[in-house]
């Protein structure tokens, strides 16, 4: 079998092994990919934007999240002053040598929300997508124009094929089905929180960054996608503080191993080459 | 060593493939050897930051420090004086008061006992007005300074400041 | 000096005679090819593994509260505990392909026949230990995937009539998976490593005493000999360098692609994770098991019949094959088999990361697809049989030297 045969086949395999059961099933549209500067291996957290993204975890996610793994001390080595530091804890009730702790308990969560917020230490590692799964959560909500189609749609009761057709393209439903476009219409006017890639479409979390929700000290633009980015991009490094350790220590040892085995190739080949 | 083809294997490729390889081991051991130093957060407890404002003239506390007592006494003028006066008495580790104290009217000092490591009872309960270790009777001055008993040494003074008026840091920050 | 010093040992305890004899002048077939090196690179995991593993425990607690807070109190705080955890959760998934690999280059070759059967059971043996191995690991850091795992693997066993539900009780300490049986996981994931290192330990003593196989599966005359070392210490050392160098680069730039992100969630005994999968290497026996549910309340232990039977036909596998060659190089029809075999592997690891109600290929539910792949499976040791038993299969000719 030759190498480009090879590729096809495996090309023709994986097409055909995608189960369809999963797409026509799971509902949620796939996650939008988006750069992250942290990835790769030459990629590296961003001062800046950790200090962005730490700045809204603690004002606008910590209302109800913890990130228990972290300390607020740790967040100086971003460059955060002590004072700024004690503040932020402080907002939350905490000293800063504490961890970062929600203010809000568990059971007052469950009493608004229905369920405990989960803890946003491992967060992007923890949900399939990873660093795209917690930017689409954070962006995929209904925006000023699908919300205003929504709540117009069904005046009389039922829904048009036009309303259907355009209501199902932009949030990702299937239009053969009006029934579930239904449903799920009527679920949003009735206030759930509904999201274009949770799996499941409905989410307990509210809608929780909104365009201009945060003044940054560095003058950066406060569109929902620079928040959703600094965000996410805070809480991969709160999901790994080690990762600049890792892929600078890693560098080397692949440099290195290099250089062995084709000293190991270079002994292997010269001594072989006698037997022959 | 020669083998069959007659050929001195110390050659200048084995050489360097043994000295990369050697190198290799020795870098690859210090992860596992690293790892049972103290980690991130027992390092973070290297400091203990004490509030002292509420601590009147002659009150003594005790802190603990990396899990080790520590005895922080706000020492009246009588107890200084005494330390001082004593300055020049013939003494097993001879140091001066003014050698062992930042600001004189605070004492800090590893509350153990350096014979066997006994934590001594309070300030007053010995000799010289000092501190008794009842284990063996060791019997420390006013400034900490043994005086009397098996002990071989003061108490030791632990790397401390005075981060403001209210707020002692004992220990050194370790990055 | 260093000569008096070996006398001086020699006399009391015969080193030297040994290094001869198993090192220097142990005769190794000349014409290995790389796929012998296996051997070699699962030891080295074997190694990577243990010493990683001790390591760890200095800092793991194997208590359900607080077992998930110590792995990553072993990332976040503990010096290179990052580099010692990845190194042992991707050690596991490489142990598996240099061990896989070191099977399958063993039934291509015929290395299990006549004389190595014992060796061939013997290494049957480890591997066996080694799933248990990788399935106790796998529960110690306590997270959703560890949690679900361990409930529905040890469900397995209530299959067993009569006493399985009394036997699952047993296995759990409790009458869920919970803190006992993370505690015995533990201690066994900590024994078992060492029954391992012993069955190591006999394999080897298996090999030196009937000697390697070799691609022509021919038995070899004196001349087409050299002796292991240093031949095929230094190809071993290359291995281990190419080896390394991809396990490496997991390990610093691609941590998880082995592992669930589900596992980073903490177990919670009150919810499921949407889809169970288990480890990888899991997925080919997984698949089988699953693709018994047609025989109503017998289908579970068929099941594992069916699952433990897939690894232990191994067992006879010396014996279902009698053709008069042993290396697949000049058996034109069993060549054609195994490479089916192996594709039908690929393909239940596929089935077994599926979903059981997944349907694919334009509309076929993918049990059917396991039913199949299972049959063709347990096919490929039954058509190795009657091929070789009936001489269906004729053997090219063999050389009788190199």
């Amino acid at each position: 079998m030759t190498f480009n045969s090879l590729v096809k086949a495996t090309a023709l395999v994986l097409a055909l092994a995608t189960p369809q059961a999963l797409l026509a099933g799971g509902a949620a549209a796939p996650l939008p990919t988006q750069d992250w500067e942290h990835k790769g291996m030459f990629g590296e957290f961003d001062n800046n934007q950790m200090k962005r993204g730490a700045q809204v975890t603690v004002e606008v996610c910590m209302g109800c999240h913890s990130v228990k793994y972290i300390k607020f001390d740790f967040l100086r080595q971003f460059g955060f002053t002590e004072q700024e530091v004690k503040d932020m804890a402080e907002s939350q009730g905490q000293t800063k040598k504490s961890r970062m702790i929600s203010s809000m308990s568990e059971e007052d969560a469950k009493d608004s929300f229905g369920v405990i917020p989960p803890d946003l230490s491992l967060m992007t590692k923890a949900r399939k997508g990873y660093e795209d799964y917690t930017y689409a959560m954070l962006t995929g909500y209904l925006n000023e124009d699908e919300s205003e189609l929504i709540n117009n749609a069904m005046e009389d009761d039922a829904l048009s094929d036009s309303e259907i057709q355009s209501i199902a393209a932009k949030l990702h439903l299937n239009p053969d089905d009006p029934e579930k476009v239904k449903e799920v219409v009527t679920r949003i006017q009735n206030g759930e929180n509904f999201n274009k890639y949770y799996p499941g479409n409905f989410f307990a979390m509210p809608q929780p960054l909104m365009a201009d929700q945060v003044e940054y000290a560095d003058g950066t633009k406060t569109d929902l996608h620079q928040l959703a980015k600094d965000t996410t991009a805070f809480l991969a490094w709160a999901a790994e503080p080690t990762l600049m350790e890792r892929k600078s220590t890693g560098k080397g040892v692949l440099l290195y191993l290099i250089l062995l085995t084709a000293l190991l190739y270079a002994i292997k080949r010269r001594m072989w080459s006698k037997l022959h | 060593m020669v083998n069959e083809q007659g050929e001195n294997r110390r050659d200048f490729l084995m050489l360097a493939t043994g000295a990369v390889g050697a190198v290799g081991v020795a870098g690859a051991a210090w992860p596992f050897i690293k790892s049972m130093s103290p980690s991130a957060d027992v390092l973070a407890q290297a400091t203990t930051e004490v509030d002292i404002s509420t601590l009147s003239e002659g009150q003594m506390i005790t802190v603990p420090w990396q899990g080790k007592p520590v005895f922080i006494l706000h020492r009246t003028q009588a107890q200084i004086d005494e330390a001082v006066k004593d300055d020049g008495q013939a003494m097993r580790d001879p140091e001066k008061d003014g050698d062992r104290i930042q600001k004189p009217e605070w004492l800090v000092v590893l509350a153990l006992c350096t014979h066997l490591g006994c934590v001594p009872q309070p300030i007053g309960t010995g000799e010289y007005g000092g501190f008794l270790c009842p284990c063996h009777g060791t019997h420390y001055d006013t400034s900490g300074r043994i005086r009397k008993g098996p002990a071989p040494k003061n108490l030791p003074v632990p790397h401390y400041e005075f981060k403001d008026d209210s707020t002692l840091v004992i220990g050194k920050a370790i990055a | 000096m260093f000569k008096n010093i070996m006398a001086w040992v020699d006399e009391r305890l015969p080193v030297s005679d040994l290094i001869k004899s198993q090192l220097t002048e142990y005769p190794a077939p000349k014409n290995l090819n790389y796929w012998w090196n296996f051997g070699s690179l699962a030891l080295l995991v074997l190694v990577i593994q243990l010493a990683t593993g001790i390591f760890l425990v200095m800092h793991y607690k194997p208590d359900a509260a607080l077992a998930f807070d110590s792995v990553e109190h072993i990332m976040r705080d503990v010096n290179f505990g990052w580099l010692l955890r990845y190194m042992h959760a991707n050690g596991a998934s490489f142990f598996f392909i240099a061990v896989y690999i070191h099977i399958l280059r063993g039934m291509y070759y015929g290395s299990y026949r006549k004389p190595r059967e014992i060796l061939w059971w013997f290494g049957i043996v480890i591997f066996f230990l080694l799933m248990g191995t990788a399935f106790m690991g796998y529960v110690l850091p306590w997270g959703q995937m560890s949690y679900w795992g361990a409930a529905v693997i040890t469900n397995l066993m209530s299959a067993v009539p009569v006493v399985g539900e009394d036997l699952v009780i047993w296995v759990w300490g409790g009458f869920s998976v919970g803190d006992p049986t993370l505690n015995r996981f533990f201690s066994l994931h900590y024994l078992m490593p060492f029954l391992v290192t012993g069955m190591v330990v006999l394999h080897l003593w298996a090999l030196h005493a009937v000697h390697s196989n070799n691609p022509d599966g021919i038995d070899l005359e004196k001349k087409d000999t050299i002796p292991f070392h240093p031949y095929y210490t230094v190809k071993d050392l290359y291995g281990v360098g190419v080896f390394l160098l991809i396990y490496c680069f997991f390990v610093f730039f691609a941590p998880n692609a082995f592992l669930e992100p589900d596992n980073y969630i903490e177990a919670n005994p009150m919810q499921t994770p949407a889809h169970i999968v288990p480890e990888w290497y899991f997925l080919p026996f997984y698949a089988i098991l699953r693709s018994i549910d047609f025989l109503g309340t017998f289908s579970k232990l068929a099941g594992v019949i069916a699952m433990i039977g897939s690894i232990a036909i191994l067992f006879v596998l010396p014996f279902l094959d009698r053709s008069p060659a042993r290396s697949f190089r000049y058996r034109p029809i069993s060549k054609v088999l195994f490479w089916i075999f192996f594709v039908d592997c690929v393909i239940l690891g596929w089935v077994g990361y599926n979903p059981s109600d997944a349907v694919v290929l334009g509309g076929i539910p993918i049990v059917y697809v396991g039913r199949a792949a299972s049959a063709v499976y347990f096919g490929y040791f039954v058509l190795i049989w009657i091929i070789t038993a009936f001489g269906i299969e004729k053997p090219k000719p063999q050389p009788k030297s190199l």
